[in-house]
């Protein structure tokens, strides 16, 4: 007789940085059905931006998520400055890209970290972090911050990057870059690893795509989907290449953000050889009056804003939909099937944000 | 300001997704703004290579939407917290988490409406 359990799984879980609750139906060790419940860390900061001025938007959007922080602010200020038909100096795009660029390492490090981590390997979650290290202090050099670097303002940005600090960029990189070959062995040729990760939570490409999947989940499972093709900012000039793995599962998942690393680095080191002398931000006048949708890549995949000016200092709209908002639903496809014993390592490779989602 | 967008009646909104869906259109999200006395705007947005479209679609306060979950499964989080947020009365939700996706029960009711300082006293 199959008898069928509820499992609560979450909202506090050793595996979850932040809180998101997983209602369980279980026969046995395997799910048939599952869930998802979040409302934990609301904070209604869509209905803020309304009463704070657009320029004091951008110190707020950046609090939505400190890991994206340069993105948001990114997609935030472009969709402004596209309502102003602002067009900001060259430096000032490259700038964006290098700090962009070196959020989605420390992002990604961060979150391989807390993968090995998941599956019990200790060792191989300090490297990361050892390494996350570095990036993080390049970035308090470059900007007085370690997370929430807050460098990008409407019509450019507000610090330039001194020759000494783009030298140091670079070896930081090339560090990384040699570090991550040595990291890479253990997380995709891994034994051990290897039997946690291939074939679990497995997502066809049709499945992703139709369950609106977005990043590294989308591009593990072959959907080539990477906004840094539009060539936003400095991105057009960089000759950026997507990563696209085919499996669906968890090792692909795992394999692209390993693989985007490099990626990362191949851009910040272009961005910094081409990197043009001039302003680094234009003057502002006026206010934004009108609505847009804004759009860029993220660590964790596509994040939109929806902005919608009234002429004022002050928006009618800002609305974010952030990529784990929309890599949610696709839990609702892997998890049933699954063992219980898969549910961290699985849950993990959609790379939650909860606070992101929740706003 | 905002390219492709098709200004379509509620009625048809299930028909008009249902061509998106049909056209390979992946669903990003919705975005809904209350534009003051009841009245709200929300648009679809749908993506294709990178290339945005939109359905435009105006409704009243508490007025019923259907919901376009069953043809893109993964609108039911965005359709919840539309209709927790702004009061948008969605039917036919995949999961109705009925009213408490975000926010608490003690919470107030839409809290992303416009309402003057006299309505939220009176709450």
């Amino acid at each position: 007789m199959n008898t069928k359990t509820t499992i609560p799984f979450g909202p506090q879980h050793p595996v979850l940085p932040e809180p998101l609750n997983l209602k369980l139906v279980m026969e046995d060790e395997k799910i048939v059905e599952a869930i998802p419940a979040i409302g934990y860390v609301h904070r209604g900061l869509e209905k803020l931006a309304e009463v704070k001025d657009f320029h004091q938007n951008v110190f707020l959007v950046e609090r939505i998520c400190g890991i994206c922080s340069v993105q948001h602010a990114m997609a935030y200020v472009q969709g402004i400055e596209s309502l102003m038909n602002i067009e900001i100096p060259d430096r000032a795009k490259y700038l964006r890209v290098i700090w962009a660029e070196l959020h989605r390492i420390h992002s990604h490090l961060l979150w391989l970290g807390l993968f090995a981590d998941a599956f019990g390997f200790e060792a191989l979650f300090m490297q990361c972090w050892r390494d996350r290290e570095k990036v993080m202090d390049i970035m308090e050099a470059t900007s007085g911050a370690r997370v929430v670097v807050s460098v990008n303002a409407v019509g450019g940005v507000k610090r330039d990057i001194s020759s000494e600090h783009l030298a140091e960029i670079v070896k930081v990189c090339d560090q990384v870059n040699e570090d991550m070959k040595k990291m890479e062995n253990a997380f995709l040729n891994d034994y051990t690893v290897r039997h946690r990760t291939v074939g679990v939570g497995r997502l066809t490409k049709d499945q992703a795509y139709s369950l609106g999947a977005v990043g590294p989940m989308a591009r593990a499972c072959g959907v080539a989907q990477d906004l840094r093709t539009m060539g936003y900012a400095a991105y057009g000039k960089l000759g950026f290449q997507m990563v696209v793995e085919q499996d669906g599962d968890c090792w692909a998942r795992t394999a692209v953000r390993v693989k985007e690393v490099y990626e990362c680095v191949r851009l910040i080191k272009t961005a910094i050889a081409d990197l043009p002398a001039g302003d680094i931000a234009i003057p502002v006048k006026g206010n934004p009056n009108g609505e847009v949708v804004s759009r860029v890549e993220q660590p964790r995949g596509e994040v939109l804003y929806y902005i919608k000016g009234n002429g004022t200092k002050n928006l009618d709209r800002l609305r974010v939909r952030t990529p784990t908002f929309a890599n949610i639903p696709t839990l609702l496809v892997m998890l049933p099937g699954s063992q219980l014993a898969d549910v961290p390592v699985l849950l993990l490779t959609i790379d939650p944000c909860i606070s992101c989602t929740e706003r | 300001m905002i390219a492709n967008v098709n200004e379509i009646t509620k009625d048809q909104l299930l028909g008009e997704t249902q061509k998106m869906a049909a056209q390979g259109y992946r669903f990003v999200t919705t975005s809904c703004t209350d534009l003051g006395e009841g009245k709200l705007d929300v648009l679809y947005h749908f993506d294709k290579d990178a290339e945005l479209h939109n359905l435009r679609i105006k409704a009243e306060k508490g007025e019923e939407v259907p919901s376009i979950s069953k043809i893109y499964l993964c609108a039911v989080l965005i359709e919840n917290e539309m209709s927790e947020l702004f009061g948008l009365k969605v039917v036919g939700m995949a999961i109705d988490y009925g009213g408490h996706m975000l926010l608490a029960p003690e919470a107030l009711k839409t809290p992303q409406s416009k309402i003057t300082i006299e309505q939220r006293g009176a709450k």
